[in-house]
């Protein structure tokens, strides 16, 4: 791989909106506010700001117009379409252009009415909406929501490796403990493996109701700029170690034709970032893993190389991912319970994690004074995290990552 | 016409559309096609323009058996499309027709995604559907000209690998 930008390259500043089911306000406005808080997080005034990223399904505000509302004049911006996964893939197109010379300083961002105006699952009117191309061989059959189209996947998963719905609740009791932590969190309340058994079945036998992540408005953004121009900003800079995606399964969006179908993207993506970033499994601290589902989380879990294929189970079961284990995964709740924002709040909370200061409820949480009692309503700092790495989930087919650290390597 | 109504839902087939127009034909006649490269000989179980395996954009139509063995599947016990609402639960399955199984790669398959259905394409039983299980293509009428391919069990043993989920009582 030439050209390998590790350390060259920081998140300098993160921000977003009120995590909510009712926003009451355009993509537009979320979008001007999240900018706004990373901008300010950041110390960058909007004249220091000449890119702009967004990832979007027809459901966001483009650049051109969020300009305007901050007065930004942008060397290069592109408004991409994209979904689950596009956070990393951003951040490293995002290099890309800095290392072009197109701009210095890039604000990635994604605003969506996940929840009050446009929902992901094409539900209600959407639902109805004449259909044509490739959805012909789905939607008649009534396969048309997220969790039915990665869900061929994981039933012969839990087929071919013996999974139970208990295995997969402990990963939204784990995220549900962080986010007891998390003010921001949409839904902070700690739940138990027999809350998400007892919880309604959506598709059997993949997901309860509590396997699915909370579909939310709000608005994200990473701001990425060069490690020299990190240098005079207002936080520790946070290193880019090494990012990839969206790298994809043979077949794409017809990979079940292909095998073995309980692979997924992450098998092609995990070595290749390994490499890039010159870090080993054992010296990650916290994972960020897309949780659309809490199956989502077990299949990247084994094909990232955690575990073993099909010993996913006893990964997420043993204690690792949970506050207080060895290597916890997200931190803020995330898509199951913090929010859903496509990717991007895993990243954030990832860059808070890795400055030491991150926004729970200890009284000195802005300057990094903790208290490590991981109680209810108390801390969710992990001490002395030094490197994360996060898994973005677009569908099986396709995913990216991000290897972040505090230090230089 | 290139429109079609079913539950609701408006199915567009255009005549230019150069995937799905030929299988949605073929099934109007009762007949389950597959593309075919004319060059290299290999089945596709997703109708695309082009060869997965050897690039040629030559293809013809090729009919095959029908028959084939649930590879994976989904219950849904809810749905989001409010025409399907008065369906659940109802078992949406991924099958793997007889022809070209394992090649050219041992995990390879032709995979065609359907409803399980019974003799009066009312939705199967929850408790019959599994992996492995044996199946044959059924033609359901929508409008003059359109039929859609479902799938039905057929008294035949179980194939390769079996498992199934345990449905809830009542």
């Amino acid at each position: 791989m030439a050209g390998n930008p590790r350390d060259k390259y920081c998140i300098v500043g993160v921000g977003e909106t009120e995590y909510s089911r009712a926003s009451g306000r355009t993509t537009r406005a979320m979008g001007a506010e999240a900018i706004r808080n990373a901008m300010n997080d950041a110390g960058l005034s909007p004249d220091q700001v000449d890119g702009m990223l967004s990832y979007h399904g027809g459901d966001s505000t483009p650049s051109t117009s969020i300009q305007y509302d901050l007065g930004i004049r942008p060397n290069f911006y592109m408004d991409c379409s994209g979904g689950g996964s596009s956070t990393e893939a951003l951040v490293g197109l995002a290099i890309g252009a800095i290392e072009a010379g197109m701009c210095d300083v890039v604000a990635i961002f994604r605003s969506m009415n996940g929840y009050s105006n446009i929902r992901i699952g094409g539900t209600g009117a959407r639902a109805s909406a004449p259909i044509g191309g490739m959805d012909l061989m789905k939607r008649p059959y009534g396969l048309i929501s997220a969790v039915q189209q990665f869900s061929y996947t994981f039933t012969r998963h839990m087929a071919e490796y013996g999974v139970k719905s208990e295995d997969l609740a402990a990963i939204k009791v784990a995220h549900s403990n962080h986010a007891s932590n998390n003010p921001k969190a949409l839904m902070k309340h700690r739940v138990t493996v027999d809350d998400v058994m007892n919880s309604r079945w959506i598709i059997r036998p993949v997901a309860h109701l509590l396997d699915c992540c909370l579909e939310t408005d709000n608005a994200t953004c990473v701001i990425v700029t060069s490690a020299d121009r990190a240098r005079d900003l207002k936080h520790k800079p946070i290193y880019i170690k090494g990012v990839q995606g969206r790298g994809t399964k043979p077949g794409g969006d017809f990979h079940y034709q292909h095998g073995p179908i309980t692979r997924v993207a992450g098998h092609y993506v995990g070595p290749r970032v390994f490499d890039l970033a010159g870090v080993k499994h054992e010296d990650v601290d916290i994972t960020g893993c897309y949780d659309a589902f809490t199956y989502t989380v077990m299949l990247q879990f084994e094909d990232y190389g955690w575990c073993k294929k099909g010993e996913g189970k006893d990964y997420v079961t043993s204690g690792i991912i949970n506050l207080g284990g060895k290597r916890p995964n997200n931190l803020s709740g995330g898509h199951l319970c913090e929010g859903y924002t496509h990717g991007m709040n895993m990243v954030i909370e990832n860059v808070r994690q890795l400055r030491g200061t991150v926004d729970d409820y200890c009284p000195g949480a802005a300057e990094g004074d903790h208290t490590y009692d991981y109680s209810e309503g108390g801390c969710r700092q992990v001490q002395d995290a030094k490197i994360s790495m996060n898994m973005g989930w677009g569908t099986p087919a396709v995913g990216s990552s991000l290897i972040m650290g505090n230090v230089l390597s | 016409m290139p429109n079609y109504n079913y539950r609701g839902i408006t199915l567009s087939v255009p005549d230019n559309d150069s995937e799905y127009k030929g299988y949605f034909d073929a099934a109007g006649e009762g007949r389950l096609v597959v593309k075919k490269c004319v060059d290299c000989g290999l089945l596709r179980g997703e109708p695309g323009p082009g060869c997965p395996w050897c690039t040629s954009i030559n293809w013809e139509w090729q009919q095959v058996s029908g028959k084939g063995t649930i590879y994976s599947y989904q219950v849904v016990a809810h749905t989001v499309i409010p025409s399907f609402r008065d369906l659940t639960p109802f078992a949406i399955v991924l099958v793997e027709l007889d022809e070209q199984r394992g090649h050219p790669d041992e995990h390879d398959g032709l995979r065609i995604t359907g409803n399980l259905v019974d003799a009066n394409f009312d939705m199967e039983k929850e408790e019959n559907v599994g992996i492995g299980k044996r199946v044959e293509v059924a033609f359901q009428p929508v409008e003059e000209g359109f039929m859609l391919p479902q799938w039905r069990l057929i008294d035949e043993p179980d194939q390769g690998f079996t498992w199934s989920h345990e449905a809830p009582q009542g």
